[in-house]
């Protein structure tokens, strides 16, 4: 039997936000057709941890190697490996969705009939011929988390970063996004999202690391979908740090 | 080939703005009118002008004047370099400042393009734009040119100079909306500086001194040698010397921006 192979790997990067840690020490491998479910309070530096995998943002220390390049040398390994959809998908107003998704495309290295061929699938696969031809600034929140993740899946991307994908989803989009991850985790895209929804990693992770004040505290398989152990080590984490106290004491 | 595919989608974000096509509308229209005074003009003096030996023609008195009114003292209505001033600050202030507040900044970053293939990508499709706002603008006078005596050499120096002003002027601006947090003050700062650099000089030539610092700085004396059909070495290197250190500011703001995050 082979290794699976870690397309994704996180050694000791840290970063600063305002002056403090938001990132400390993150040590974390990701394998093909893995999800991998990041879970923290507010704050806790998911999304810090996020853009810095999708290449947005640089780590002050660290490594980051995409299948076993040094993702930070080589930033268009971003461009070719990297699918990232923003908690809030960054959309231009003024242009239509189906010019979207071809720009993405472009920006991302596809050409002539690779770029149709990829644009026609993306659109079936979501659903978004219908709405082809309306203007971003117009879509609803659920509709332009959608168009995000046609951006992100645009160039079949090895690693599919999501920030809280969910929010502001209702179930039955929720449940059709839950279907996609699954299908990128079956073709093997290592898939990482991140979440303050226990129910959210239960669902669709196979895979919980919990990051509390930019540490990482926690990283295991998720147990069958066994939502009150994973439930009690979150609120364990969550309660060790000064938020948790404070909460403690608020309640 | 990434600059292709910035400068690509950042054309097409111009050409689906309504400012674009607006500021576009206004400002030929208001160059017809100038075209038509000055033509007027020039057709009204025909006579006296034939009888001067080596007197000013069709293109001192119509085609250069179009592209600015540097020469000839009358501002209104403006010439190309003169509404430049103004509107190239409004179509570049969003370039960079706008993708801030749109937060569609960390797009880019997560697209693996360097800070300077996003700047290069972003001016060239502006710089698109003003050559063809500038070739329509040249277009009316040279729409005469089977009926006039057209100087083309000195129709061509001035059209060089006017095309280097609106580059040097959409670099500033580039690098503004690189700086500013939002899109109104890149545009605020943007002017200032381009009517800065426009009139840096009036003071020390009204003062009489035509050389020295001030003056080499001024963006009217480089243009202006060029308005006269001179095209000098010296010149070209002011303007791209502008341009460069303009967008190296623009690029490093924004390689800065990537790291701060």
């Amino acid at each position: 039997m082979t290794a699976p192979t870690a397309v994704l790997e996180l050694d000791h990067i840290t970063r600063h936000r305002a002056g403090r840690p938001a990132v400390s020490g993150l040590t974390l491998r990701l394998d093909s057709g893995q999800v991998l479910g990041l879970l923290g309070v507010n704050g806790a530096g998911k999304s810090t941890t996020l853009a810095m995998i999708a290449g947005a943002l640089a780590p002050d220390s660290g490594n980051i190697r995409l299948n076993g390049e040094d993702f930070l040398e080589r930033p268009e390994l971003a461009r070719q490996s990297v699918g990232w959809l923003p908690e809030r998908a960054p959309l231009w107003p003024e242009l239509s969705v189906a010019e979207h998704i071809d720009a993405h495309g472009r920006l991302r290295g596809l050409r002539g009939a690779a770029l149709t061929q990829a644009h026609k699938a993306i659109v079936e696969r979501l659903e978004l011929g219908a709405l082809s031809r309306r203007l971003a600034g117009v879509l609803s929140q659920g509709q332009r988390q959608r168009l995000g993740l046609a951006c992100a899946l645009m160039h079949k991307p090895q690693l599919l970063v999501l920030d809280e994908p969910a929010n502001a989803l209702d179930p039955v989009q929720v449940a059709a996004l839950r279907e996609v991850i699954r299908e990128q985790a079956a073709a093997g895209t290592a898939v990482i999202l991140s979440t303050h929804l226990l129910a959210e990693v239960t669902a669709a992770c196979d895979r919980v690391a919990i990051l509390h004040e930019g540490q990482l505290r926690y990283d295991g398989l998720v147990d069958g979908g066994d939502h009150k152990a994973l439930e009690q080590t979150f609120f364990d984490i969550a309660m060790r740090g000064n938020e948790g106290k404070n909460r403690m004491q608020a309640a | 080939m990434s600059v292709i595919a910035v400068t690509r989608l950042e054309l097409r974000r111009l050409f689906v703005r309504p400012l674009a096509w607006v500021l576009a509308a206004l400002t030929l229209a208001q160059l017809g009118w100038r075209f038509t005074l000055l033509l007027g003009g020039f057709l009204a003096g025909q006579i006296k002008l034939a009888a001067l030996p080596g007197g000013p023609g069709y293109t001192d008195l119509v085609g250069v004047p179009m592209l600015s009114s540097i020469l000839t003292g009358s501002m209104l209505p403006f010439g190309v370099v003169e509404l430049a001033l103004v509107i190239v600050p409004l179509l570049t202030m969003s370039t960079i400042a706008g993708e801030r507040s749109n937060g569609t900044l960390p797009l880019w970053f997560a697209a693996g393009l360097p800070a300077s293939r996003i700047v290069l990508g972003k001016y060239f499709a502006l710089m698109l734009w003003l050559v063809l706002w500038l070739a329509l603008a040249v277009a009316m006078p040279l729409s005469l040119s089977h009926g006039v005596t057209l100087d083309w050499g000195k129709l061509a120096a001035a059209s060089l100079g006017t095309l280097l002003t609106l580059a040097a002027l959409a670099a500033i601006g580039v690098a503004c909306s690189a700086y500013a947090s939002h899109a109104s003050i890149a545009a605020s700062v943007a002017l200032t500086i381009g009517l800065a650099l426009a009139g840096v000089n009036i003071a020390a030539q009204l003062a009489g001194a035509t050389s020295g610092v001030v003056n080499w700085l001024a963006l009217s004396g480089h243009l202006e040698a060029m308005l006269r059909g001179l095209v000098s070495t010296a010149d070209i290197a002011w303007f791209v010397l502008v341009i460069v250190v303009a967008l190296a500011l623009a690029t490093q703001r924004l390689a800065a921006e990537k790291e701060r995050g």
